[in-house]
Order: C-alpha cells, then structure tokens, then sequence
C-alpha cells in the first residue's frame, strides 16, 4: 500500500514539472480568450469571462487566411519536394557508397549548422539579383533545400537499416532498379519517412528568418506576421499576437502528441535512435 | 549503339507504354542498363545544392572582398582583405563574439545540468497516468518557434501588464523591468533560452539513459552499488556518447541564436544582448553594408564547419564505442 502512496506523489510530481514547462505557452492561450482590457488591466486579473471575440477578429483581418494558406502550402510542398531529393539521395548514399559519401554528408550537415543570419545574406543577395524574392517557387524551393539535409540524414539512417538481400532478391527476379527503389525500399522506411515528413513540415511551418527577409506580401507565413504583428509602431496589438499565436501552435503540438516516439529521431537528425 | 539498345527516347516508342505503366511494369530500361544510376539519383540534390547553397556562398565571399552598401548605390569598390580586418580589428565585433560564447556556455551548461536531473526523474515514469499528454506539455516548448516563443515572453515580461512583473512585485515589492534593465536583460533571454531548450536536453538524457542495457543495471541494483557508483561505472558508459552529441547540438543551436533575442530585445538595451547572430542582421539589413556582413557572415560559417566537424567526430566516436560494446 505504501508503495502505492509514494508511486503516485511521483506521478504528481512528474506532472507538476510537465505544467510548469507548459505555463508560459498556457498564459498566451488564455489571453487569447481575454478582453483587450482584461489582458492589459494592471494589476493582472486571474479570473476572467472568456471571450471568442479575438478568434472572430483574427478571422476577419484581411492577411489571415492568407499567411495561414501560405504557411500549410508552402510548408507541404517543400517537404514533399524534399523527401523525394532526398530519398533519391539517401538511397544512393546507402547502397551505391559513392567516394564522396562521407563529403557529401559532412557539407549537407553543415548546411543546418551555419547560423541562418549568416546564410540569409548570399541567399538574401542572390533572390534580389534573380528577382526571385517574394514568389512562391523562389520561397518553397528554398525550403526544400532548407528540408533536404535533414531528411537525407534521417532516410540514409533508415535505409541503412534495411538488408540489402531485399534489392538482391528483387533485382534478381527481374525487377527493374525503380521497382525495388520504390516497391521494395521504400514501404520498409515509412517511419523514417513519417519523422523526416512531420519534423520538415514542423521546422517550415515554424521558421521566421529567411521568410522575413526572401518573403514578402505574397508569400507571409504565420511567425512572420507574428512578429510584424507584435513589432507594430504605436503600441502592440496584444490580443490580435495572442490570438494568432494560440492559432500557431495548435499544429506543432498536436503533431508532437501523436508522433511522439519519432521525437527524438527528428530532434537529433535521425543520428540519435530509440523511443522515449 | 546497336538497334536493340538504341538511345533511351527511341526503346520508349517501340514499347508504346507510357511512363506509368511503364515504371509499374518495371520496364525503365535505359535505366537499368545505366552505369550512371548512383549518380542519376544524385542529381537533385547536387541541383538544390549547387543552385542554393554554393552560388549564393560563393557570391557572398566575392562580395565580402568589396566595399560595398545598397543604399548608397555607389558601386562596388574592391577592397580585398579590408572588411576581414575591419572585422578582426572592430571592438564591437568581439564583444558579440564574446557575449555569444558567455551565452553558449550559460545557456547549455543549465540546460544539461536541468536537462539530466530533470532526465533521471522522468526515467522511471512509463506507467505514469497520461504520460503522452504530460510529455507534450514538458516537451512543447522547444518545438515552437522563436519567434513565437520570444512573443509570449514579450508579454509575460511586459513591465506594466506583464505577469512576471506582477508577481516579483507581490513577492518582493520591487518592480523589476526584465527586458528594458541593462542588468536584467541578458538574464531574461537567458532564462527563455532554458526554458525553451531544458526539454530538449530530457529528451536526450531519457535516450541516453535508455541506451543503458537492462542487465547490467539489475545486476548494479543486486550488488548494492551505491548510485554515485552506479551512475559512474554502469550509466555513464552507456550514456556518456548520446548524452555528448545533444550536448553539442545545443551548443551549434544555441551559437545560431538570433530570432529569439531580435524578437525579445532586438540586442538591446544599448547592446547588452547583441550576440552575433544579431550584429549579422543588423549591419545587413538595418545597415545595408552587404560586403562588410558577408565578410562576418563568412567567418561565422567558419566556426559552424568546426562545430560540424566536432560533431562528426564524435558520431563516429559513438558508433564506433557501439560495436566495440
């Protein structure tokens, strides 16, 4: 019975830390359903009446929809651009070892490594000089180069893992390269596919910088006008940033709530395996 | 070429397939009789490399040889090494630099010492009521963006309606201005840094303390090893490589630190927070002086290769332990 007891203070415990890492994001969904003048009233008000009014002006501002079309599309289409290059790029990094190999890995890695500060300008230079700023093409290719080295991380891992008996045999009785490719190879590493799928998808749907800075009217994502919204002069719009930001974070965490065992794969570039 | 090969346009025609049924057949033959398959597939990525990354890279490092600032539209001007030294000898510049190692090293030293502790109490929690729920509650904040991040704690650190303040005043009766007090302000970024990143560093103490083989720590629970010695001759072992890899990604993660400290501080007060990463920004697209920040853009990727090559040394290291084991 005492152990019962203590096992449970544990799961308390264990539950408390969880609600305190969560607090900060929990204030924000609050305010979200606040009056501009409950949010803003001094000292800060605990209890409320909660309101939808801030989701029906969200919905009716004119950049809405679009910044939050633009981030699903665009989000979509350059990771599913990605992981075709990088499957392709993976599967012949697994199974053909070409001389360049470890090279090619090295520099894609090192890709993601550089400060995004530091490869926003020749980028940034480059989209200016080709007049390629503020298209979709310009922004989602962009992206999926963003996406690729991730994935050819995590797919090489994957396809790794499976035998190469399996392209032998196919090979053999007489299918064609595409075939095993495609046929064989592939359903085989739908959980590396899942992680580097959900994980692009979260990392593009997130990102700010080069979206600020390549993007334009066109092509707003959601974090962009976050902070365009929340740098606003003459005072912040609170309960405007509240409220889209509370519509933000609705996808990532979800995502992570039914994804949760390919965390650590799409935390650590498929380089650290395993479940938590 | 002999009629039967024949280029790989006319073998199409004498099948009168289309490509669909024809790759669900798998009858690519001129794909099959390549050598150059392995470097068919890649070509894509060559593509996405070549076009994005070193165009654009090798752009910048010709432009980080010149004198040159959009909005003056005065052509470029070659200058040679003269941004590098500008750079080399700018007092400011080095104080970014040492200002983002100060936070580096602040920010992933508490974050693993949090990160671990925090680890080995989650370890045991499998049978805990709601643990998918509770673990996206604790692992949340280090999926959302900086961007986003820094805005919640705009408003959580507002110094008139911000709840932060709200409770040091009742707490302590002070008032305290988190992001606008020069002595404050480098602790308030740091403190979002932690909270955003601690989860990440539980994450990998909770991989690494699973890479620790079941038998080994029943046989330490049998033998009554007391758990200093526990921890130093059964755990650390096992979970010192993947425990060394997350920490190195946070400090890559955290050298990059840019969005978050824009979005909290923009750098200020004055320049109490500008790390690098915001120097970058500023001087490229408040100053405009494109050759100057492609000169710094060009070192700061310098230090990201070394960092990758660490990196990569003790993956390798990792793998190399695993099948030793």
């Amino acid at each position: 019975m005492q152990r019962d007891w203590r096992r449970s203070v544990y799961h308390v415990v264990l539950w408390v830390v969880a609600v305190i890492f969560f607090l900060p994001i929990l204030w924000i969904v609050l305010a979200a359903f606040k009056t501009k003048d409950d949010l803003l009233a001094v000292p800060v008000k605990w209890a409320f009446r909660p309101t939808l009014a801030n989701f029906v002006d969200l919905v009716h501002r004119h950049d809405f929809f679009s910044s939050l079309w633009n981030s699903f599309l665009i989000s979509a289409s350059a990771v599913v651009v990605a992981l075709v290059v990088a499957f392709l790029a993976a599967y012949c990094f697994s199974r053909f070892k070409p001389r360049s190999t470890d090279f090619l890995m090295f520099l894609l890695l090192s890709i993601r490594m550089v400060p995004a500060a530091a490869s926003v300008v020749p980028v940034f230079l480059m989209y200016t000089a080709l007049g390629w700023k503020d298209t979709f093409w310009g922004v989602m290719l962009f992206y999926a180069m963003f996406s690729i080295p991730f994935s050819v991380w995590i797919l090489k891992g994957f396809i790794d893992g499976i035998s190469q008996r399996f392209d032998e045999t196919g090979l053999v009785n007489g299918g064609s390269r595409l075939h095993v490719m495609f046929r064989v190879v592939l359903p085989q590493v739908r959980p590396g596919l899942i992680a580097a799928f959900i994980f692009n998808l979260i990392f593009v749907w997130n990102e700010f910088l080069f979206n600020f800075i390549i993007g334009g009217k066109k092509t707003t994502m959601i974090p962009v006008s976050l902070v365009t919204g929340s740098l606003a002069q003459g005072g912040v719009d609170w309960t405007f940033v509240a409220t889209l930001a509370s519509v933000y974070l609705v996808p990532p965490v979800i995502a992570i709530y039914f994804f949760q065992k390919y965390l650590l794969v799409g935390m650590t570039f498929g380089t650290v395996r395993g479940e938590v | 070429m002999t009629a039967e090969t024949g280029s790989p346009r006319e073998a199409w025609r004498q099948d009168g397939m289309s490509f669909r049924q024809r790759v669900r057949a798998g009858r690519m033959r001129w794909i099959d009789d390549s050598r150059h398959f392995p470097g068919m597939l890649l070509v894509p990525v060559l593509v996405f490399f070549v076009v994005w990354n070193l165009v654009p890279l090798f752009w910048m490092l010709g432009m980080s040889f010149f004198n040159y600032s959009i909005i003056t539209g005065s052509p470029p001007r070659y200058i040679g090494f003269g941004n590098y030294l500008d750079i080399l000898g700018n007092f400011s510049v080095w104080q970014a630099l040492s200002k983002t190692f100060v936070f580096v090293l602040g920010a992933v030293g508490i974050e693993t010492v949090l990160g671990v502790v925090l680890g080995f109490l989650f370890w045991g929690s499998s049978t805990m009521p709601g643990r998918r729920l509770a673990l996206t509650l604790l692992f949340a904040p280090m999926i959302l963006t900086p961007a986003a991040t820094g805005t919640f704690f705009r408003l959580i650190y507002e110094p008139t309606f911000g709840v932060a303040n709200h409770l040091v005043q009742r707490f302590f009766g002070t008032s305290i201005n988190f992001l606008g007090d020069r002595s404050w302000a480098w602790f308030s970024v740091l403190a979002v840094d932690v909270w955003m990143w601690t989860p990440f560093m539980i994450l990998i103490s909770l991989a690494a303390l699973g890479s620790v083989p079941k038998a080994e720590l029943e046989a330490a629970e049998v033998d009554g090893l007391p758990w200093t010695r526990r921890i130093r001759h059964v755990i650390l072992p096992h979970a010192k490589f993947i425990l060394m890899l997350g920490v190195l990604l946070r400090t890559i993660d955290s050298f990059k630190v840019m969005d978050l400290i824009y979005q909290l501080t923009r750098g200020g007060p004055g320049n109490t927070t500008e790390v690098v990463g915001i120097t970058l920004f500023r001087k490229a697209f408040e100053g405009f002086t494109m050759g100057w920040s492609g000169a710094l853009a060009v070192i700061a990727l310098l230090i990201a290769i070394a960092f990758t090559s660490i990196y990569l040394y003790i993956l390798n290291l990792s793998r190399a332990g695993k099948e030793a084991a």
